[in-house]
């Protein structure tokens, strides 16, 4: 009798969790927080007094040695430069404390360690289209130090996992002492345990959006663009998505971070109120563009050997909505040519045609586009496509080879 | 019935859930380290933790400070009463003559031989080109340089991490002892766990001569195996990993020949 009862009583409780999960799961775009209620949490030359952070720190002094040593940097100092001067305007107080690394990994990408400084990916570098989206990113990166998520998150977690740890003991202790199996009480909890830090999370980063938001509009950049960056990268990946006949993963209770949309409709919500009439916003795009120009060639390369034809072809149309140039419309050729699909050829083509009409065209462009009239039996012209490459790069790789085909 | 065979059950289940284990490999012609030698230990890397009541790992830079000096005193004693001499370099830009990069280099490679021989040597995943040849693993040239540069006879790359049951742990393991008399016995929900490693590298050829892993801890918190903060305790971790240094199989084999002959 008794054992029927409990039966149902199981029975409706994982009922009961099904409808507890789906209500978070549609719950999932959390309330927004309002940038005016963000306030920096430390002053300038923040030091950690208590035992854990002084813990996390000296864990992270190791951790940030490895970091700064790593091969993987972009070391350029123009460009290093240009990080720590971003980083310092947006930084609120702690913006003479922080430091900054760019690490060449074509990815999306941007991350704040506990003891203040941040790793940037190279792959932002290549998707931000003026200085404005990439101070939003740092602004964001410096907005998770001043508000001190990471001793909150770990306090947060300490907290839970203690709670849990004596409840289910205390829930096995008790059970057996009345009879009763708990058992599966114990696990809702620990589903609800899990559950309630991945949204601890996903607050932190609404928070440091806000945060972000309201440093980067006070520095005088247009706040609306960091709600740009996520509508480009929802883009982005739904066009990535495309191509491979997926669907984009819109985001979930086991998520870390908010979802991109709701992130986006936040950030443009932030931007309106936080917008004075009459102070002018700049988006620096100019200047962006003069500091990575070095480098964009290398961004450009990375992501096109990245066999992600749908994504690498929508971060090209982006950046072209600025205008279109030779390295542009070279690296739009060579997402055709690599992925080789019917028609491919044609399309890379007449991109290399395109980018060749343009001052700034790479070597590369001369060299693809000298093959392509040399198929098509141009040869006068090929013999010119040509000599522009082994002119602009005479020490290449395969120089005695263009020549031969130069002279043949 | 079931009331006299609890406690006897409860010892036995804390006798069989701690313990101390080491397991060492050296390259077949291994001879430890003897007389006048010059060894070089790099970035002792040394983390003592504090388990949490929910058994989260909580960093303490004060004990992890007190357990690196204790290691490092203790080291010097132990290697002095060899005959050899130990330079301890505690930061990349410390050593003369070598560039902070390569020192970097250096060490990364040596982790990733690490995994690897951790991958083949310890987790069971054997490869059959290195069955029954000892240790069989090398840095090349690149080791062969630091010593040319540095004048080392060895390098010796050590990793020690200590995570100690705070009191709301013990207390929890407390309570699941407890529940051991009424039925829900749960005493063993993990204690101490202590994890030592140290590769040895000869500086002349670039090989890894010499590997060991000490792994200690309990699943019940409150028992301790050496508590790296103190003296003692770091001194016993010292001797664990480095004190019993085997000759490799082929030298073993030599000595028990030679001794054989002069019987």
């Amino acid at each position: 009798m008794c054992g029927r009862c409990l039966e149902l009583t199981r029975r409706s409780l994982l009922g009961g969790g099904a409808i507890a999960a789906a209500a978070l799961h549609t719950g999932v775009a959390e309330a927004r927080v309002r940038p005016q209620d963000m306030v920096p949490l430390i002053g300038p030359g923040f030091r950690p007094t208590d035992t854990d952070e002084k813990g996390l720190w000296k864990e992270m002094d190791r951790v940030e040695e490895e970091v700064a040593g790593s091969n993987l940097l972009i070391t350029d100092p123009k460009i290093t430069n240009y990080l720590k001067t971003l980083i310092a305007t947006v930084g609120g107080p702690a913006a003479q404390d922080f430091r900054i690394y760019l690490a060449h990994i074509p990815d999306f990408n941007a991350m704040m360690f506990p003891t203040g400084f941040a790793v940037v990916f190279s792959g932002l570098l290549l998707r931000m289209r003026n200085e404005a989206q990439l101070a939003g990113v740092i602004a964001h990166e410096a907005g998770h130090f001043l508000r001190r998520h990471m001793i909150r998150s770990w306090r947060d977690e300490k907290r839970k996992t203690d709670i849990f740890s004596i409840a289910s003991m205390a829930a096995g202790i008790g059970g057996a002492a009345a009879g009763a199996y708990l058992g599966d009480y114990v696990q809702l909890a620990e589903l609800g345990t899990i559950l309630s830090l991945f949204k601890y999370s996903r607050e932190m980063e609404a928070e440091a959006d806000a945060m972000g938001i309201k440093n980067m509009a006070a520095a005088g950049y247009d706040p609306m663009e960091m709600s740009n960056i996520w509508q480009q990268l929802i883009g982005e990946e739904e066009a990535s998505a495309r191509y491979r006949g997926k669907h984009r993963h819109k985001g979930g209770i086991f998520d870390t971070h908010p979802s991109e949309g709701s992130r986006m409709v936040d950030l443009r919500a932030d931007a309106i109120e936080l917008t004075v009439p009459g102070k002018k916003y700049e988006n620096y795009r100019e200047r962006y563009l003069a500091t990575i120009g070095p480098i964009r060639p290398l961004l450009l390369d990375d992501q096109v050997k990245l066999n992600d034809p749908g994504a690498s072809q929508y971060v090209i149309e982006t950046l072209a909505q600025d205008g279109w140039n030779g390295l542009l419309r070279f690296y739009e050729g060579e997402v055709w040519r690599l992925r080789n699909r019917p028609g491919d050829e044609v399309r890379a083509e007449q991109s290399y045609a395109a980018a060749v009409a343009y001052p700034d065209a790479p070597a590369d462009a001369w060299r693809w586009h000298g093959i392509s009239l040399l198929k098509q039996g141009r040869t006068g012209e090929a013999k010119g496509a040509f000599a522009r490459y082994l002119q602009m790069k005479p020490d290449a790789p395969d120089a005695a080879w263009v020549r031969q085909m130069a002279a043949s | 019935m079931l009331k006299r065979g609890l406690p006897a059950a409860v010892a036995a289940c804390v006798a069989l859930s701690g313990c101390v284990q080491t397991r060492q490999f050296a390259d077949l012609q291994f001879t430890p380290p003897s007389g006048d030698y010059k060894l070089l230990v790099l970035r002792p890397d040394v983390t003592v933790g504090s388990i949490t009541t929910g058994g989260m790992v909580q960093p303490r830079a004060d004990w992890t400070d007190q357990a690196r000096a204790s290691i490092i005193a203790a080291l010097k004693a132990q290697q002095a009463a060899r005959g050899g001499n130990v330079t301890i370099v505690e930061r990349r830009n410390q050593l003369p003559g070598v560039g902070e990069q390569e020192l970097a280099d250096v060490e990364r490679l040596n982790f990733a031989v690490d995994q690897s021989i951790v991958e083949h040597k310890y987790l069971g995943n054997t490869l059959p080109t290195k069955r029954r040849i000892g240790l069989d693993w090398t840095l090349g040239e690149d080791a062969v340089r630091l010593g040319q540069k540095t004048g080392y006879d060895y390098a010796l790359f050590m990793h020690a991490e200590d995570e100690v049951a705070s009191g709301g742990r013990i207390a929890l393991g407390v309570l699941g002892l407890a529940g051991c008399f009424i039925g829900f016995c749960a005493p063993n929900v993990g204690g101490q766990q202590q994890l030592d490693y140290a590769s040895l590298v000869d500086l002349h050829t670039g090989e890894v001569v010499w590997f060991n892993v000490v792994t200690a801890g309990s699943q019940i918190p409150g028992i301790k195996f050496g508590d790296l903060r103190t003296p003692e305790g770091a001194a016993q971790m010292v001797e664990r990993l480095l004190g019993r240094m085997k000759p490799g199989k082929a030298i073993r084999e030599q000595q028990k020949l030679q001794a054989q002959e002069r019987r």
